[in-house]
């Protein structure tokens, strides 16, 4: 029988669209890509490192290959998840006939559902940083691994600032190293232009040899040297040329800002590019993008052993106390696999500083930060997933064992 | 303070100054403004650092040979210090922003060896081999014969060797060549930094000092004590 042609009207689209969203094939297509951008992924790992081949395979709609010489348009992680979850929701869950038997296959795609859905949550709304203390220190404030902001900030004499203008590392992050911004901010007397910016880049003595194959303009005896990026994009070090415009016609005044010059130890103090204008004192520099948290953390007392006659850690702990304005000052102990959970955010034991000290030094303690809404979310999901597929699996015992019995009652088994 | 922004809305803030842009046709390169914040007890403190060289953490501190060095074992000052043997008829001179270990060989200094360190990469493996080279007035290798450079120890570690004959052209601000000369070099380049040894001078002498070279590359350790 020959099939019925398709109504392309568009008072069919909806239709056309809901039997392509349920269909089973576009199921097996997105399995398919799926490994496919999996196994991109993982090998992308390798060259670009665990973050950048996050971003590129899992966090994007589309991004391209080059497979033989051939670049190829392919699409991401996140388009291919999102059409799974429509997929599902219209195919699994609404499309599909409801009956007893299909309880528990029901069950486990919605466990599926909720898994893909952690997945977003965690991509859409987790943040993760660190806080590094030593022994007497407290605060608030958690910083990005990975994310620089530029700050403008009006300095006393002694090198103190109360507030400062931030370029927000959302923006920063995406310039292009031939590009050039010009960024204003009315309560400052001048306009801060930003251009030859790289994610990773050194600064280098004009009077070095290798100073002779870098171009770009030279400020101050350096140049700036961009690098290719590192495959752990936290030791990426951004830099870039920043031209303040004085506003009252006034000379403008250049320098190269590198993030090398933030502080690398929680004692440090970082070293902004310093300049006048109008006779009031301000510094610019680099800085890791930051935020607070709805508790301040003290560290009382960092214990740090070592395996005997080496230099290699056997354990590491922190004696906090947690201070709220709404509950009682509260000492509690981080170790690792012993995490401080919250107020929706989870502190790892992670690491110590600084690196090289020898034994008897003062020592500072790192605590990852996290804080992921969807954080407990795979845990369930899979839950839900076991608990509807051992539903299924009973169901599917219960008929054969039923059927077993009545084919072996039936009159022609008996004959 | 900025308030955390889910990475939701902030995937879409690069778009933002590009629709700035469509709407704002002639000042293609003006972005949104700067933010004002307040800075916590822990932010407010700055260093005032009195140049670029503090600001960028270059060591500036003279290299060994200086007075109270053990003879014939250097140690420079500052930094992570590194020591080292001093072959026999090598004179130490003062290290400078870049060089690390500065020598002079010869009755009248007529070659050179310094040790310098970079932060980072410090240009690559091919770059700064074929810059040598080019000093040299020798065709640029490809990256291929770059990585098949022989290797020789340096910090424990196996740095690329080269050895290039040739007219040397120092560059740096002049442009004199000295024919029939001699550059053995070391170059030990990482994501973590990158270590020069050069040695340049007429061949004779540079042949004569070969052992030397390797006596004193392989002898550099950074003191740890």
């Amino acid at each position: 029988m020959a099939k019925a042609p398709i109504d392309w009207s568009p008072s069919n689209w909806p239709q056309l669209l809901y039997r392509f969203f349920t269909s089973f094939r576009l199921a097996t297509v997105i399995f398919v890509l799926m490994t496919v951008v999996t196994l991109l992924g993982t090998l992308g790992q390798v060259d670009n490192g665990l973050h950048a081949a996050k971003v590129k395979y899992f966090h994007s709609f589309f991004f391209t290959e080059k497979v033989f010489g051939i670049p190829l348009l392919l699409p991401g992680g996140l388009l291919l998840m999102i059409f799974l979850f429509i997929n599902m929701t219209l195919g699994a869950l609404v499309k599909v006939r409801k009956r007893w038997k299909g309880a528990g296959l029901l069950i486990s795609h919605f466990g599926m559902l909720m898994l893909l859905a952690g997945g977003f949550i965690t991509w859409a709304f987790s943040t993760d940083g660190y806080m590094a203390l030593y022994p007497g220190m407290s605060t608030n404030r958690v910083e990005s691994y990975r994310e620089w902001q530029l700050e403008v900030m009006p300095l006393s004499k002694e090198g103190v600032a109360e507030k400062a203008w931030i370029y927000p590392a959302e923006y920063l992050d995406t310039m292009r190293s031939d590009e050039q911004r010009v960024i204003k901010a009315e309560s400052l007397p001048f306009d801060v232009v930003i251009n030859g910016y790289s994610k990773n880049a050194t600064p280098i003595p004009v009077s070095a040899p290798m100073a002779v194959g870098v171009t770009g303009k030279e400020l101050e005896g350096f140049k700036l040297s961009p690098q290719k990026p590192s495959k752990e994009a936290e030791q990426n070090l951004p830099g870039c040329f920043v031209e303040f415009r004085p506003r009252d016609g006034g000379a403008p005044i250049e320098a190269i800002l590198w993030a090398g010059s933030y502080r690398f130890d929680p004692r440090e103090k970082p070293m902004p590019f310093t300049f006048t204008v109008n006779d009031e004192l301000y510094g610019a520099m680099l800085v890791k993008k930051s935020w607070t948290v709805p508790f301040t953390l003290r560290l009382d007392e960092f214990i740090f052993e070592r395996h005997p006659g080496v230099m290699t850690a056997r354990n590491y702990e922190s004696r906090v106390t947690r201070f709220e304005d709404s509950e009682p000052d509260k000492p509690l102990e981080i170790k690792m696999n012993e995490p401080m959970r919250h107020a929706g955010y989870t502190f790892f034991q992670e690491s110590f500083g600084p690196s090289g000290s020898q034994p008897g030094d003062e020592m500072f303690s790192q605590f990852a930060v996290a804080n992921n809404p969807a954080d407990q979310w795979p845990l369930w999901a899979l839950v839900i997933n076991g608990i509807g597929l051992g539903i299924h699996f009973v169901i599917m015992l219960v008929n054969f064992t039923v059927r077993s019995r009545n084919k072996k009652l039936s009159p022609a088994a008996l004959s | 303070m900025i308030p955390m922004m889910p990475r939701f809305f902030t995937s879409f803030l690069p778009a933002l100054p590009a629709l700035l842009l469509f709407a704002s046709c002639g000042e293609s390169d003006v972005t949104p403004g700067l933010i004002e914040r307040s800075l916590s007890d822990s932010e407010k403190s700055f260093k005032l650092a009195e140049s670029s060289t503090e600001r960028f953490r270059y060591q500036t501190t003279p290299a060994a040979g200086s007075a109270g060095s053990a003879a014939g074992t250097g140690e420079n000052e500052g930094g992570p210090r590194l020591i080292y043997d001093t072959p026999a008829g090598w004179v130490e001179k003062p290290g400078s922003t870049m060089r690390d270990i500065n020598f002079t060989i010869g009755e009248n200094a007529e070659a050179e060896c310094y040790v310098a360190r970079l932060p980072g990469a410090g240009g690559g493996l091919l770059a700064n081999v074929n810059r040598w080279r080019s000093q040299m007035g020798a065709e640029a290798l490809t990256e291929e014969q770059v990585a098949a450079l022989p290797t020789k120890p340096l910090f424990g570690q196996q740095a690329s060797f080269v050895a290039v004959d040739g007219s040397y052209t120092p560059g740096m601000g002049t442009t004199d060549t000295f024919e029939n000369y001699r550059l053995l070099g070391l170059i030990l380049s990482s994501d973590a930094g990158a270590v020069f040894v050069k040695m340049t001078g007429p061949k004779d002498l540079l042949s004569k000092n070969e052992a030397a070279f390797d006596q004193f590359t392989q002898s550099i350790d950074v003191n740890l004590n």
